[in-house]
């Protein structure tokens, strides 16, 4: 019984230790993917920041001009841009920010249209009956900025359009390698702060404000969506990280306990051994 | 003449930073000089080219879509992409011209796709007039 015994442990000692083995190479491969993203994320961050800027400047210069893109609706119907992972093994990285755009799609009148970013995304949604607008597979890892001014102009299309009320966007940040969180923001339409005082201001703009403001949008929303991105997979990437570390933790702890479940029942079964010779060799006397 | 400080910052990078004391943009009103102490200024920028005196000598960069702002202290450039003209990859540039004109041709008039292939047209062909320009 002993010998069968051992014979599983030790298979098991040599399972484990291979699992070990490709979650510990993941968890390297995901370190450096992470300091790749990490740069990317945040060399796009100054563009992004100007451009607010200059936004709200205009903005709050000037209330009195018009814009299809401060237009507040009605919510009816809605669009939903989520950002997603293309692989899981990532800890609760799709799944937290999947359930919470689930959430908030199940809360409104209509159920949203969805451009989904990320094969995980894209199944989630498929499975559950939602009408994709956009399917993005494969986009996080080599996004360039013109595939999500193409996403940016299909959103903005739509809601110039009013086949959409709201664009809202759904990705994870990283705030450090250990805390990711998903969040939501809306993109269109862009709320102003409409009692606020007007400011003077001495810019001119040519040809004019509102001209500036409605070319300055699309960008905006693009290089929203592109900052997401490159936030959702610098996030993706040290969630998988973690996750890999503490499953080759959890695999040296288990080695251990097995060597030890081992080593026992080898010295069982040498006790055994010698106990049978010793009451054979009492028996012959 | 004096100098002013100026940033051309893409999506992707800070793409330049530093001192000069003459630039000149197209906006999708004309063309614009800016000097230093120019009145703070606004506008927005087609696909096109900028010109940025460097030590004495004018560069050429190529540009597309995006805004200038100057404020008091400095000039900022947001723009889609920017490339000096000696560093275009014009090969890249003419396979995209040839791939636009191709798709053009097929796509029907004026749905998304002719559109597409319309911008990146626009946007190959000015790469090239820019390296020619170098």
């Amino acid at each position: 019984m002993a010998s069968g015994n051992m014979k599983a442990i030790k298979r098991r000692i040599k399972s484990v230790g291979s699992t070990m083995q490709i979650t510990k190479a993941m968890e390297l491969v995901s370190s450096s993917k992470l300091r790749k993203a990490k740069e990317k994320a945040e060399a796009g961050r100054p563009y992004f920041e100007k451009l607010y800027e200059m936004m709200t400047e205009i903005a709050e210069s000037k209330k009195d001009f018009t814009s299809p893109f401060t237009e507040k609706r009605d919510v009816e119907n809605r669009l939903f841009i989520v950002i997603a992972g293309d692989r899981g093994l990532a800890g609760g990285y799709n799944s937290n920010l999947l359930k919470m755009a689930l959430a908030e799609g199940e809360n409104g009148k209509n159920p949203p249209k969805i451009i989904a970013i990320g094969k995980k995304s894209i199944e989630f949604f498929e499975k559950r009956g939602f009408e994709l607008t956009g399917r993005y597979p494969l986009l996080a890892e080599t996004a360039k900025t013109a595939d999500c001014a193409d996403i940016a102009t299909i959103a903005i299309e739509m809601f110039k359009k009013g086949e959409v009320d709201q664009v809202k966007i759904f990705y994870t940040t990283f705030v450090s390698p250990l805390v990711q969180n998903p969040i939501s923001m809306d993109i269109l339409p862009i709320y102003r702060d409409e009692d606020g005082e007007e400011v003077p201001s001495l810019i001119t703009y040519d040809p004019s404000p509102e001209a500036v403001f409605n070319r300055i949008v699309p960008k905006f929303t693009m290089s929203l969506i592109y900052c997401a991105l490159s936030d959702s997979y610098a996030s993706e990437q040290s969630a998988r990280r973690n996750a890999m570390e503490s499953a080759t933790d959890n695999a040296e702890k288990m080695t251990e306990e097995l060597s030890l479940k081992y080593n026992r029942a080898r010295q069982e079964k040498i006790t055994n051994e010698i106990n049978e010779i010793v009451s054979g060799a009492n028996a012959l006397q | 003449m004096t100098p002013f400080n100026l940033q051309i910052l893409t999506p992707d990078k800070l793409f330049f930073d530093g001192e000069t004391d003459n630039l000149i943009v197209r906006t999708t009103v004309g063309d614009k000089g800016i000097l230093a102490r120019h009145e703070e200024y606004v506008a927005a920028l087609p696909i096109g080219k900028l010109k940025v005196k460097l030590n004495g000598q004018f560069r050429i960069a190529a540009v597309s879509e995006g805004t200038v702002k100057v404020s008091r202290d400095k000039t900022v450039i947001l723009v889609q992409s920017c490339e000096w003209a000696d560093e275009i990859d014009v090969d890249r540039a003419k396979t995209a011209k040839a791939k636009a004109e191709e798709r053009m041709k097929l796509a029907e008039k004026n749905n998304k796709d002719y559109l597409l292939a319309e911008y990146k047209l626009k946007r190959a062909i000015n790469r090239i007039e820019t390296w020619n320009m170098k």
